[in-house]
């Protein structure tokens, strides 16, 4: 064989070069590199910025950032089980809050029992919508742009229909906007910290029956890999509507918790989240319910955060920005292995 | 080590194809390990191997479809190792898929009109500013698509969608176009599965009077062990991602590293403990 | 019965049918979206491509040819293709990390670029006045960007319109009309030729198995990154329409719902011709445009919400049911992965 090529090759089979070494270890390790870059930029801001202001955003970018987790892990488990992008999860989220709205306001009723059937509403959603739409779209074996803008379709109609019927008008919740409660010189409204709460239980909830219960099992294996896991003997139509029930579920949860804690909501708001939800997707890795929820912690925060070194108007442009980057840099996200691309 | 692979001269030409050390992996998977061979030019050579012993991923590294991690790819004398796919399909190396890649959604004689070389019609600048040296070329196109396909058959599914064709056809579609493009070497994947006898026999005539009249030399991935008995000059046998030997057919038969391979199911996948090949003999 | 029918009859008045300025504004509408898709039919039907950022070109294209002729003070000739330089420029250099990325993710990259763009025209005072800002105002006020165009248009007006008896102020807009869509005849006939050349059979070729492209020597990247290109550029050209059809630059006008309509138009008319396109963007504006004409009895806010909801219920059963659309054909159909 030519002379010269050998001493290359076999430098570059045993990995010797350190550069190569340093990729490896990154590629094993992302979570962890992340962490530390996570830290490191938070050190930095609280050192430059105040640890007051720092620590008012962190709490501003937990509470934002726990719904939008909430959102990202129905948007990433319909992606990891249905192969789905659906566009229409932001709107779900906009359904979620203003089936809320309607029994709140104009009901009447606690905002908690209005919670509850926000949730319950967008969870039968999600079923009817399978069952009318993607189930039989999955039987003709529909493509991918099929799909994607059949979601943008009812992306929408559900817009429009909420705003049909309720106006295009900013609307609030009937919840407590004035209660503080301070602690060393922070403070959290006493909704905010209501929904930071709510958030993270659930969170905690969905990630344990993921993890432990056998629907949980059978979800990730569906995400894995749909085919195989049916030949084991998983029933997945049954699965698949678990998964509807929990995503817009979930979404509409989300969508009323940004609403009791942002304030007021319009018919556009989760349109308008629908990047960040994806931003959150993308960084925590598609398909991986964990990463979402760890993508919606930082996008959270990422955007609190940017709020203390640029002007607040580049606010929303923050997550697109993180998404854009991690699409150049790592696009199969935190938590995804290269061969999931 | 494979003492054949190393000089791989025959009658004092350099070869044609030359592979030394190759090492893809895919995470946990060390799917080729120190593939080691080199191919006559005007040859036909075949290699064979069991289920998952790294064949198709290492025609996928050779022709640039998967970025090699270690070794060295020489084509032609220069080196082709992390050369983009379209880059060494242009320097004359073309491939045939194992699933074919017959574009379904056109028209048989656009497939073959695809593969035609310097048509400057398909660069947006000649295009515009010479418009009548691409008719020109069309036209030399496709006169020459017509002769291939009328040698294949297919001349009466002309301007038929080639989703219409049935898997035989559409393989031989495949050749066709591979063969418009004028290569110096191709490398076939499976070239016999899924077609009858007959049109079998005319793909090997094929081949045979390419490599007589303008001596092109064949690479092909088989397990119809008729074909590669009869019709190749060498075989190289690969296992567990390693090639064992490489030498004339009656040789590799016979030999017992061979037998073992097949019978063991040396497929990376299947293997629980690769056992390290045998130093193998010089051979005169 | 007959109450009920008389009732809808009512409702249902017809009598915008017959007036010019109403089919003047669907065609103006139907064009500036017909160009957009147009683009799109090159990158989606032709290439493969999802390009999920036409109203983020359409924007750069707009605001530079805006800022050129305002701010650096040149006419039309020298501005508008500088702006369309621009657009394609900024087309290449987002493919370039983009075009790398599968199908979906390609999708959002896009969209989180059209993003970028207006929330860039939206905060950026010095640049683009932002939402209030001067350029707005100056526009508004002063029209210096437009001006040359309203003499065009006047000019055209008096002398190929008002000969044959269209004058008046309903058809103050024909003009632009007329250039519109004259525009969009030739970008058609353009397109088509280009796609029925040896190049347009390899973006074929790669739209529906790039590996089969690669593999006969054809260098995928660089031409989706052409055809990305040249989408842009289009974008620009709807950009300026727009400006022209406003006389005004707002970045409201270029957020992602501009894009999805744009889909909408395209798959209307069918991922496979051009000429599919100019039908597929009639059909939908003289659709969503007649909706607002029909007296239902329903306030502006809800005849708005209307119209969307028809303009995603068409998305969402010609995708169902006809996704080759109107003037598709199925053995076409590759985008089914």
């Amino acid at each position: 064989m030519p002379a010269g090529m050998e001493a290359s090759s076999i430098a570059a089979a045993n990995g010797a070069t350190p550069w190569q070494r340093a990729r490896r270890f990154a590629d094993e390790n992302p979570a962890g590199i992340f962490l530390a870059i996570m830290a490191l930029v938070g050190t930095a801001l609280a050192a430059t910025q105040g640890l007051d202001d720092f620590g008012q955003r962190t709490i501003n970018g937990f509470v934002n950032g726990s719904s939008i987790a909430l959102g990202a892990i129905g948007l990433t488990l319909v992606y990891g089980i249905l192969r789905l992008t659906n566009f229409a999860h932001g709107d779900m989220l906009t359904a979620g809050a203003y089936i809320a709205l309607l029994f709140n306001l104009t009901l009447e009723l606690p905002f908690i029992l209005s919670l509850l059937i926000a949730v319950a509403a967008m969870a039968a959603l999600g079923v009817i919508l399978e069952l009318v739409m993607w189930r039989p779209m999955r039987k003709r074996k529909a493509g991918m742009l099929q799909l994607l803008l059949m979601t943008i379709g009812l992306a929408f109609v559900l817009r429009n229909v909420v705003q049909f019927f309720a106006g295009a008008d900013p609307k609030s919740l009937d919840v407590n906007v004035t209660d503080s409660y301070f602690f060393l010189d922070l403070s959290i409204g006493r909704t905010q910290l209501y929904v930071l709460i709510t958030a993270m239980l659930v969170l905690l909830a969905v990630a344990t029956l993921l993890r432990v219960t056998s629907l949980g099992r059978q979800m990730r294996a569906l995400a894995d890999n749909f085919d195989l896991a049916e030949t084991t003997g998983v029933d997945t139509g049954r699965v698949v509507i678990w998964t509807w029930v929990l995503a817009a579920g979930l979404a509409g949860l989300a969508g009323v918790l940004l609403g009791a804690s942002g304030g007021s909501i319009n018919p556009n708001f989760g349109f308008q989240l629908l990047l960040s939800l994806f931003a959150a997707v993308v960084l925590g890795g598609i398909g991986n319910a964990y990463g979402a929820l760890a993508g919606g912690l930082v996008i959270g925060l990422a955007q609190e955060w940017s709020t203390l070194v640029i002007d607040s108007i580049w606010k929303e442009a923050v997550s697109f920005i993180v998404l854009i980057i991690v699409l150049l840099v790592r696009p199969q996200g935190i938590f995804g292995s290269s061969r999931s691309l | 080590m494979n003492e054949r692979a190393d000089s791989g001269n025959v009658n004092g030409k350099e070869p044609i194809l030359a592979v030394a050390g190759v090492h893809k992996r895919f995470g946990g998977i060390h799917a080729v390990r120190g593939a080691h061979f080199s191919v006559a030019e005007g040859s036909i050579t075949a290699l064979i191997g069991p289920n998952g012993a790294g064949k198709t991923t290492l025609f996928n590294v050779i022709t640039g479809f998967y970025p090699p991690d270690a070794g060295m790819i020489s084509y032609q004398g220069r080196s082709i190792y992390g050369k983009a796919p379209h880059r060494i399909a242009q320097r004359g190396m073309i491939r045939t898929f194992q699933i074919t890649k017959a574009l379904r959604a056109m028209p048989v004689i656009d497939n073959m009109l695809l593969a035609g070389s310097r048509q400057p019609g398909e660069h947006l600048h000649s295009l515009l500013t010479q418009p009548r040296a691409s008719r020109r070329r069309e036209a030399e196109v496709r006169e020459r698509a017509l002769e291939l396909l009328a040698s294949f058959d297919l001349d009466k599914k002309l301007d038929d969608y080639a989703g219409t064709l049935s898997g035989g056809q559409r393989k031989l579609l495949e050749l066709a176009r591979a063969l418009m493009a004028e290569p110096r070497m191709v490398l076939l994947d499976e070239p016999m599965a899924g077609i009858n006898p007959t049109l079998g026999r005319r793909l090997l005539e094929h081949m045979q009077k390419l490599r007589e009249e303008d001596g092109v030399t064949f690479l092909f991935v088989e397990h119809d062990m008729d074909v590669v008995m009869n019709q190749s000059d060498e075989v190289i046998v690969m296992a567990n991602g390693e090639t064992l030997i490489q030498d004339k057919p009656e040789v590799v038969r016979a030999d017992p590293r061979v037998i073992d391979a097949y019978l063991g199911g040396g497929g990376v996948a299947e293997k629980a403990e690769a056992s390290p090949p045998a130093e193998s003999e010089e051979h005169a | 019965m007959s109450a009920v029918a008389d009732t809808l009859l009512v409702a249902i008045s017809t009598d915008f049918l017959t007036q010019w300025s109403f089919w003047i504004v669907v065609g103006i509408f139907a064009g500036i979206y017909g160009v957009l898709a147009l683009g799109l039919q090159l990158n989606v039907g032709y290439t493969g491509v999802l390009n999920f950022g036409q109203a983020g070109f359409m924007a750069i294209g707009a605001y530079s040819a805006v800022i050129l002729v305002v701010d650096v003070g040149l006419s039309y000739a020298a501005a508008l293709p500088l702006s369309m330089l621009i657009t394609v420029g900024a087309g290449l250099l987002v493919g370039l990390p983009a075009l790398r990325l599968r199908s979906d993710y390609l999708a959002i990259a896009t969209i989180a670029f059209s993003e970028v763009v207006r929330i860039t025209a939206k905060n950026a005072r010095e640049l683009t006045g932002g939402n209030q800002g001067t350029l707005d105002i100056e526009l508004e006020n002063n029209r210096f960007f437009v001006d040359p165009w309203t003499d065009a248009s006047t000019w055209i007006g008096d002398n190929l319109l008002d000969p044959i008896g269209l004058s008046g102020q309903d058809f103050i807009n024909m003009p632009l009309l007329l250039v519109i869509w004259l525009t969009l005849g030739a970008l058609a006939i353009g397109l088509t030729l280009l796609v029925r050349s040896p190049w347009g059979r390899v973006l074929r070729a790669i739209r529906e198995d790039e590996d089969a492209a690669r593999a006969l020597g054809k260098n995928a990247f660089s031409y989706k990154m052409q055809s990305l290109g040249i989408s842009a550029g289009i974008a620009a050209i709807a950009g300026w329409f727009l400006v022209f059809q406003a006389e005004s630059v707002n970045q409201q006008s270029f957020e992602p719902l501009v894009t999805f309509l744009a889909y909408a138009v395209l798959v209307l008319g069918g991922l496979a011709s051009f000429g599919g396109v100019l039908a597929g963007t009639i059909i939908f504006w003289f659709l969503l445009e007649g909706l607002r004409e029909i007296d239902l009895g329903l306030d502006g806010n809800q005849i708005a919400s209307l119209r969307f909801i028809v303009a995603g219920l068409v998305l969402i059963l010609l995708m169902a049911f006809r996704p080759q659309g109107v003037f598709g054909k199925k053995e076409e159909m590759v985008l089914g992965e």
